[in-house]
C-alpha cells in the first residue's frame, strides 16, 4: 500500500495546472483529497473528474480575500479531518510593466499569493486540525530567483512565500510540521499555453536556459508527493527547484 | 466610449512618451520606445481599459498606431 493512501491532503488551486496534475496523482495514491478552487467553473471541473469518490471534498475560496478563509476552511476540515499535508499551487500571474503596475494589482497579487497562504497554514497547524507529520508544500517559480521584465510583482510574491516559509519551518518543527517550497521552472500548463497564445513574440526565451526543456506539470507534481511523503523527513524550510536546469 | 484622440494619449502615456507625440499614421517600427514591454504595456491596457483579449498574432500585426486605435475603438 502506497505510504501517502488514506492520508488527508488539501491541494489549493487544484482545478488546473500542477494542481489538478496533483490531485490526479494523489488520487491514484489512495489520498483523501480536499481541493479547493476559487472560482465556480474550477469547483465545477474538481467535481466532474474527482467527485465519484467519497474520499474527496470540495472548498471553494476566494484567495484574494483571506479574511474570509478562516470561517469555511474550519467549518470544512471539521468534516474532512485533519490533515497529513496542504500543496499550495495558488499563484496569481501577474505580467505588466512598472508604468502599469498599479496599487490594486500589485495588492490582489501579494494578498492572493502570500496572504493567503499563510492564513491557510494558520488555520490548518493549530492544534487537533492537523495529523502527525502534517507536511505543507508552496508552490514557487524561478522567477523568483532570476529577474525578468515584467513580472516584478509575481517574482517578489512568489519570494516571499518562499522566505516566510522559511521562517516558518521552525516555528513549526517543534510541532512535527514540515514547510518547504518548490522552485517551478516553465511548466507546460493551459496557463503557459494561454501566455504564449498572448505573447508578441512566439520564441520563449526562458526555454533558452530551461535547457532540458518545458517541465510537464507531473514532473512537479512528483516533487510535491516526495515533499509530502516520509521520505522527504530530514528536509525543511527549503526551496527545492524543478526547474529543467533554468537555475543552473 | 472613447475618441480616437482619447485612445493616442493613453497609448503614448503607457509609452512614456510626451503628449501629441503620436498620430494615427506613425509607423509602430520607427518608434524606438515600442519595445517588448510597451508591447506587454498594449496587452494590458486592452484587457484593462477595453476588455479586449489581444492575442499575439493581432499584435504583429498591428502596423501603425492608427492599427492599435482602431483595434481599441471598434465596439
Amino acid at each position: 500500500m502506497d505510504e501517502l493512501a488514506n492520508k488527508n491532503i488539501l491541494i489549493t488551486g487544484a482545478s488546473r495546472g500542477i494542481g489538478f496534475d496533483l490531485a490526479e496523482l494523489l488520487d491514484q495514491k489512495g489520498c483523501n483529497l480536499l481541493l479547493h478552487a476559487g472560482s465556480d467553473l474550477g469547483i465545477q471541473r474538481l467535481k466532474e473528474v474527482f467527485g465519484g469518490s467519497d474520499r474527496h471534498c470540495f472548498w471553494q475560496a476566494d484567495f484574494s480575500k483571506p479574511d474570509m478563509l478562516a470561517v469555511t476552511l474550519q467549518e470544512t476540515l471539521q468534516f474532512f479531518g485533519p490533515l497529513a499535508g496542504y500543496v499550495n499551487c495558488v499563484g496569481l500571474r501577474v505580467r505588466r510593466p512598472l508604468n502599469l503596475l498599479n496599487v490594486a494589482t500589485a495588492t490582489e497579487a501579494f494578498v492572493t499569493n502570500v496572504v493567503s497562504h499563510l492564513e491557510v497554514v494558520r488555520i490548518i497547524t493549530r492544534k487537533g486540525l492537523f495529523a502527525k507529520g502534517l507536511s505543507i508544500v508552496g508552490i514557487s517559480s524561478i522567477a523568483s530567483h532570476i529577474g525578468s521584465p515584467g513580472v516584478s510583482i509575481y517574482a517578489a510574491t512568489k519570494a516571499a512565500m518562499e522566505s516566510a516559509n522559511r521562517c516558518l519551518s521552525k516555528e513549526l518543527f517543534t510541532k512535527g510540521i514540515r514547510i518547504n517550497s518548490i522552485i517551478a521552472g516553465q511548466v507546460n500548463t493551459e496557463a503557459y499555453k494561454e501566455l504564449m497564445q498572448s505573447k508578441d513574440s512566439q520564441v520563449d526565451l526562458v526555454l533558452d536556459r530551461q535547457y532540458m526543456g518545458l517541465i510537464e506539470p507531473r514532473g512537479v507534481a512528483a516533487m510535491c508527493v516526495f515533499l509530502l511523503s516520509e521520505q522527504s523527513q530530514y528536509i525543511n524550510g527549503s526551496s527545492l527547484p524543478v526547474d529543467g536546469g533554468y537555475l543552473v | 466610449m472613447k475618441t480616437h484622440q482619447e485612445i493616442i494619449n493613453l497609448l503614448e502615456d503607457a509609452l512614456e512618451l510626451d503628449t501629441n507625440s503620436l498620430t494615427m499614421d506613425s509607423v509602430l517600427a520607427d518608434i524606438p520606445e515600442y519595445d517588448s514591454m510597451a508591447k506587454l504595456s498594449i496587452i494590458v491596457l486592452s484587457d484593462e481599459e477595453f476588455e479586449k483579449k489581444l492575442s499575439g498574432e493581432q499584435m504583429r500585426a498591428f502596423a501603425t498606431v492608427g492599427d492599435i486605435v482602431r483595434f481599441f475603438a471598434a465596439g
